[in-house]
């Protein structure tokens, strides 16, 4: 006369119910010692971060859990997990970020640690020092590059074009050397990418005039009239066709070095970090020649040289000194440091460097010369970005394609976004 | 005759309790009664109260703060609003382009629909085949995976402009990435997507009664007079509840644009969609109680458009079970 189930069946179904569930939570128990690290990268980063943390398992005898996101997806993902309290172990972190967060108290201090797990006593002064904030160090470099142009060698020959010395070119050579050959370029293919909406050629400009970005204070470094030049510039060439239509400029929005103007065969010259010509190079047949940014009639060297990326310890993170002896692995390392290589930049520890330059492969040979060239003509390292400079650079592109599509006047795109670049900053 | 009782010996069953306690009153039988079927629906209301309800609260508190996920968040009162009414440039693209999209793909999108299903509801042999592959669209095109496709046949080299360049011979835009074309790629996305509202108005029509349709035609009402008189008004209901249902999808979509558009909104915010403006503001510019106040305003203007919908519907939609 039972209505269905009764207290008892009942019962023990939800008791089985929860004994089942319980199982879940048993994988993650397994995980608990292993380290977390994650890096943004691309393709051929990937591959080597992956070898080398398969080597210090090996070597090491503790596990590692990988993450990495292409870039435009990385800061989202770390505020979204620092928010969580769950940043991983070790973080790579981008030295216009690293202020934002050590200053929040999500890094930990690595002072600790130098001279104990971090073997730094062949490491770089500058380069160390670049790493930090306030007094404490936060963030190893893991390798130094600066502002570049790259081209395709042979293209160049074909179309019939010399390049002139690149520590002295200006942007006028810049400019007379694409009209000289944009007839000759194969079909879809222009002279350079646009680079009107790059921030870091932006940066070299303004620098080049004896500004910056920002200034020590963190407000705008530079005036309009020099961002109405620099608009200027770009919008000549493009109207001259030396860059690609705005349409088909605008299918690099995403950030990926796969979706770039190089690597889809529509440009001769590109604008890189030095040390993204070796994941560059991977993607393209032709050979890549590396040279320095144009500069400006009567103009200063613009160029730095700048961390290319850091190596940062997660302050929530409970196995500090394990994650220490990880970071020492990837920067001091000579096993780790030969599968690395100089994708990130050419490390600061000097016995590391001077091992790899007998290892590197012509395209590597080529980054460091390239430094040891620029290393004559640049500038001073530029203060940290203030708060928000993530937001001016990515609110440059829109900026930038409203000009590009011929919305508005150079002029008034430059006045809306020198505007916009203010108010952006003085937004809290 | 003996009693039958809850008391010292009589029958006893599962839910005799102690008459001392307390007494068997309807309210604590019918509890009693319905316990095993809250305790079913407990695993989903659980799921709701605590990731539905209350985060949906805990964000309607955060609208009203400062807070960058980094550092606890900081009262602001009204501040974010203000902002978003008076100050926000790019709200207003925002809500320009996310009102285009709907106002474009949900008719456009329930027309090719129910024309669809109007020409599928015939008995002819393969029919079935062809209904499951025009629905197949609807069942993979939210994804990610369509989305990127998407992005590479409308790119610039892409399988559009190739067939374009092969018939025509002229070299199309970028449609993708051109601030005047790349929003009609996503309603046209939008509207490849048909499958799911066509299922609906096929079973709809299978609720229409043919003999409406041979009385008008021995009354000489030709095919648009009957489609016109008889289909559509039988089938308002299901006009209703798709366009309601596609209305607020609309609204709230989100993928497409971000895959389609590479993230940031499109040349000059031109497929910034709402959703994916208040994203970007949560979670690159690390404004989550201004994201907040903007997810609110959007389930503040969904619900008006859906109050509206209800309340225009006691004019044109008549179920069968009404009078009139």
């Amino acid at each position: 006369m039972s209505k269905g189930m009764n207290r008892r069946q009942f019962g023990a179904i939800m008791g089985g119910a929860t004994a089942l569930s319980l199982f879940g939570s048993l994988g993650a128990r397994a995980q608990d010692e292993a380290l977390r690290l994650i890096w943004w990268g691309n393709p051929d980063r990937d591959r080597r971060t992956n070898e080398v943390v398969a080597l210090f398992t090996e070597q090491m005898g503790r596990n590692v859990i990988p993450e990495t996101y292409g870039w435009g997806d990385y800061w989202q993902k770390l505020a979204t997990q620092a928010a969580g309290g769950s940043l991983p172990d070790l973080i790579q972190m981008d030295y216009r970020f690293i202020f934002e967060y050590a200053r929040r108290g999500q890094l930990a201090a690595l002072d600790p640690f130098i001279g104990q797990q971090l073997e730094l006593d062949d490491f770089d002064a500058n380069q160390l020092a670049s790493g930090a904030v306030d007094g404490s160090i936060y963030g190893i470099s893991m390798g130094a590059n600066s502002h570049s142009h790259i081209y395709k060698k042979e293209v160049l020959a074909a179309a019939g074009g010399t390049m002139p010395d690149h520590t002295t070119w200006t942007d006028e050579d810049f400019m007379a050397l694409g009209m000289q050959i944009k007839d000759q370029l194969p079909s879809g293919m222009y002279f350079t990418q646009n680079m009107g909406y790059v921030e870091p050629r932006l940066e070299s400009f303004v620098r080049q005039r004896g500004k910056g970005l920002y200034t020590e204070e963190g407000a705008v470094g530079f005036e309009l009239q020099d961002l109405k030049d620099f608009f200027g510039y770009w919008k000549m060439m493009q109207d001259e066709g030396l860059t690609p239509p705005a349409d088909v400029q605008a299918l690099d929005a995403t950030g990926r070095m796969e979706e770039g103007m190089i690597v889809s065969g529509k440009s001769l010259f590109g604008f890189i970090h030095s040390n993204q010509l070796v994941a560059n190079q991977n993607l393209v047949t032709e050979e890549l020649e590396m040279v320095m940014v144009p500069g400006q009639q009567g103009g200063v060297p613009g160029q730095y040289l700048k961390p290319s990326m850091l190596m940062s310890m997660a302050q929530s993170s409970t196995k500090k000194e394990a994650a220490a002896e990880l970071m020492n692995f990837f920067i001091t390392n000579h096993d780790a440091n030969d599968i690395l290589q100089i994708e990130r930049g050419v490390t600061g520890d000097a016995s590391v460097a001077a091992r790899l330059l007998e290892k590197l492969t012509a395209t590597e040979k080529k980054i460091v010369d390239y430094l040891a060239v620029v290393a004559d003509h640049v500038s001073p390292l530029p203060p940290p970005p203030p708060q928000n400079a993530g937001e001016v650079d990515r609110a440059m592109r829109p900026a930038w394609d409203v000009i590009a599509f011929g919305g508005v006047s150079v002029d008034e795109g430059a006045t809306r976004y020198y505007d916009e670049i203010n108010s952006i900053l003085s937004r809290i | 005759m003996t009693e039958v009782s809850n008391t010292e010996g009589g029958p006893r069953n599962a839910l005799a309790v102690p008459a001392v306690r307390t007494p068997m009153t309807p309210l604590r039988r019918a509890f009693l009664r319905n316990a095993p079927g809250y305790m079913f629906l407990m695993p989903w209301l659980l799921g709701f109260f605590l990731l539905t309800l209350g985060p949906a609260l805990a964000s309607l508190y955060l609208s009203f703060t400062r807070y960058d996920l980094l550092t606890p968040p900081v009262w602001t009162g009204l501040n974010n609003y203000d902002y978003a009414f008076n100050s926000d440039r790019r709200l207003g693209n925002a809500m320009r382009v996310t009102f285009t999209y709907v106002l474009w793909s949900v008719p456009l999108k329930l027309a090719v629909a129910l024309g669809l299903a109007i020409i599928l509801d015939k008995s002819v042999r393969g029919v079935s085949f062809y209904r499951a592959t025009f629905y197949l669209p609807s069942l993979l095109g939210a994804s990610v995976a369509i989305a990127v496709l998407w992005r590479q046949i409308f790119g610039v080299d892409g399988l559009v402009n190739t067939l374009l360049l092969l018939t025509t011979g002229w070299q199309g835009p970028s449609w993708v990435t051109h601030p005047k074309y790349s929003l009609i790629t996503l309603i046209v996305l939008a509207i490849w997507q048909f499958g799911s509202p066509m299922i609906i108005f096929l079973a709809g029509l299978r609720q229409v009664p043919q003999d409406l349709y041979e009385a008008a035609s021995m009354d000489g009402a030709g095919a648009w007079r009957q489609f016109y008189k008889i289909t559509l008004p039988m089938l308002a209901p299901v006009v209703f509840f798709n366009l309601v249902f596609q209305t607020i999808e609309a609204f709230k979509a989100f993928t497409q644009a971000y895959i389609v558009s590479g993230g940031q909104g499109g040349p000059i915010d031109s497929t910034l969609f709402y959703s994916l403006y208040l994203y970007n503001e949560a979670f690159a510019n690390l404004r989550m109680g201004y994201a907040s106040a903007l997810a609110w305003i959007l389930l503040v203007i969904i619900g008006f458009f859906t109050a509206i919908a209800f309340a225009s519907s006691k004019y044109w939609v008549h179920y069968e079970d009404e009078g009139r």
